[in-house]
């Protein structure tokens, strides 16, 4: 059954200049073996359209997954003429979006 | 163990934090950051209008209501409320005649080797914190340290740090991290704020060991929370690579341990390895001027009014410099008029100003002439001139750090 990937995960998402970062956990090595596999930077980007190109790092300490999304802001926030211009509600964004997680994860 | 507390994540955060953190219970010292990229742009447009000006002016207050009760206290302010001026907030610091003992750092600015640059700063570390902290400062306000520095000077002040304890002042810096954006770490802002009451969270302490680890805990009483999960949520904010660099040490997010602790989050085996030979410098330019206005377009035939409002506009000031993006929030056949309706948002950016005002006219001179249901949800301004931020790097060797003491003299970091 696809259920938002909030339903699991939180995340946090801000700027750098023009970049985007977005981080996002979960909260037991069961979900983070599940996540790891799922958000591969294909899938991050099927999910959110609107980003380009983006760098993906692995932080199984931390049972996280961090997202540089470059360029999405231009020259930063005070040129940037996004809806959201310092990607505050990026994160939440992505938590809203429908996935497939298995019912043992949940 | 020293108990070092935060009580403000920006320009603009909770201005009675300060008092809160000074009475709420007990610290060694006080830290509150100011400074982000677009503070650096906005603290740079003071100062062209008076260069007396250029640093947080709330911090100043926040002293002047709260400086006396923790000289009182022996709890000592460590801020980078001095923006593109400490040496001027410290001097308004001196002028509040309570008698503490005043230090600041300076240094970072950087605007001989940016010319075109409205701000040029490089981002100092932790050392020169700590030389006016092992001076005898009761207070030390800096230009632009790392956000984190305001943490790891003060404990590498208290526990006599060498500048290779790479472990410790990496653990120190994950602190900093932790605390730099206030109630962040404490439930602010937070996916699962449902869990908690985040109706008022309390600001965020440290308390640093000899080794570098931490507990991030709070005062008692205060609202939100201090759980792995927030403190998670503030270590995944704005950061890249695992490989945190820093002016002093490079700490490796990928070392991280956090465990549940009686009074909040216990964060140990930080590992850390030595800092890069360059400094980042944040830079702000003028990048010319900007106006942007919101249509409105309600029910039926969005597309098509949008594309009449689009032709219109750009027949009035020219198509170029505009960037128009179309929310599609309408739902067919709703039953609220907001629910209806769609936004349009149009951005003109220029390098001339006549044209980003030019904007607004031709933006209200179409009240009658446009497609029907014509409005907008807030009529256009004159324009504001807007920043472009982008990162250099400088050699550390080229940039001075030096920490001006509570006696005048200076000592190069």
């Amino acid at each position: 059954m696809r259920v938002p990937l909030g339903t699991i995960a939180g995340a946090r998402s801000g700027d750098k200049g023009g970049d985007a970062n977005l981080g996002v956990w979960v909260r037991t090595d069961a979900q983070y073996e599940w996540l790891r596999a799922e958000l591969t930077v294909a899938r991050l980007k099927e999910l959110l359209p609107e980003a380009g190109e983006v760098d993906r790092y692995e932080l199984p300490n931390l049972k996280a997954l961090n997202f540089v999304l470059h360029g999405l802001l231009g020259e930063g926030v005070s040129s940037s003429t996004r809806f959201d211009p310092q990607a505050k509600a990026l994160g939440e964004w992505l938590r809203s979006r429908h996935v497939e997680i298995p019912e043992e994860l949940r | 163990m020293i108990r070092i507390g935060n009580a403000s994540g920006f320009y603009g955060d909770r201005f009675s934090a300060v008092r809160e953190m000074l009475t709420g219970g007990d610290l060694d010292v006080l830290t509150g950051d100011y400074l982000a990229e677009l503070t650096m742009l906005i603290l740079g447009r003071d100062r062209a209008k008076d260069a007396s000006l250029g640093y947080a002016r709330t911090f100043l207050r926040q002293l002047e209501e709260n400086l006396a009760d923790a000289l009182a206290r022996g709890v000592k302010i460590v801020s980078n409320a001095g923006g593109l001026n400490p040496e001027g907030l410290a001097e308004a610091v001196d002028r509040l005649g309570l008698g503490a003992e005043v230090a600041y750092v300076t240094g970072d600015d950087v605007r001989d080797r940016f010319p075109d640059a409205l701000t040029a700063n490089a981002y100092l570390g932790a050392w020169g914190i700590a030389e006016c902290l092992g001076a005898g400062a009761d207070v030390v306000v800096t230009g632009r340290v790392t956000d984190a520095s305001l943490v790891v000077g003060p404990a590498a002040a208290h526990f006599g740090w060498r500048r290779d304890d790479f472990d410790a002042l990496a653990g120190a810096t994950v602190a900093g991290h932790v605390l730099e954006c206030g109630t962040q770490a404490t439930g602010g802002n937070y996916s699962f704020f449902t869990s908690i009451d985040a109706t008022r969270p309390g600001f965020p302490i440290a308390e640093v060991e000899a080794d570098g680890s931490s507990v991030i805990t709070k005062h008692d009483g205060t609202g939100g929370a201090v759980t792995v999960d927030t403190v998670t949520a503030q270590l995944l904010y704005e950061i890249g690579p695992p490989a945190y660099l820093g002016p002093d040490v490079v700490s490796h997010f990928d070392t991280i341990r956090l465990d549940p602790h009686e009074r909040g989050v216990r964060i140990s085996g930080v590992k850390g390895s030595p800092p890069p030979d360059t400094l980042k410098v944040c830079l702000n330019e003028l990048g010319g001027f900007r106006n942007s206005t919101t249509f409105v377009l309600t029910g039926l035939d969005v597309g098509a009014k949008a594309d009449l409002v689009h032709r219109q506009l750009e027949s009035a000031v020219g198509a170029e410099g505009l960037t128009w993006t179309l929310a599609r929030t309408d739902h067919p056949d709703a039953d609220t008029e907001e629910t209806a309706s769609a936004l349009l948002h149009v951005t003109i950016k220029t390098s001339d100003p006549k044209r980003a005002k030019a904007f607004s006219r031709a933006g209200v001179e179409l009240a009658l002439a446009s497609y029907p249901g014509f409005h907008v949800t807030a009529p256009p301004g004159d324009g504001t001139p807007y920043g472009v931020y982008r990162a250099a790097y400088v050699p550390r060797s080229s940039v001075p750090h030096r920490a001006v003491l509570p006696d005048g003299k200076v000592v190069e970091v």
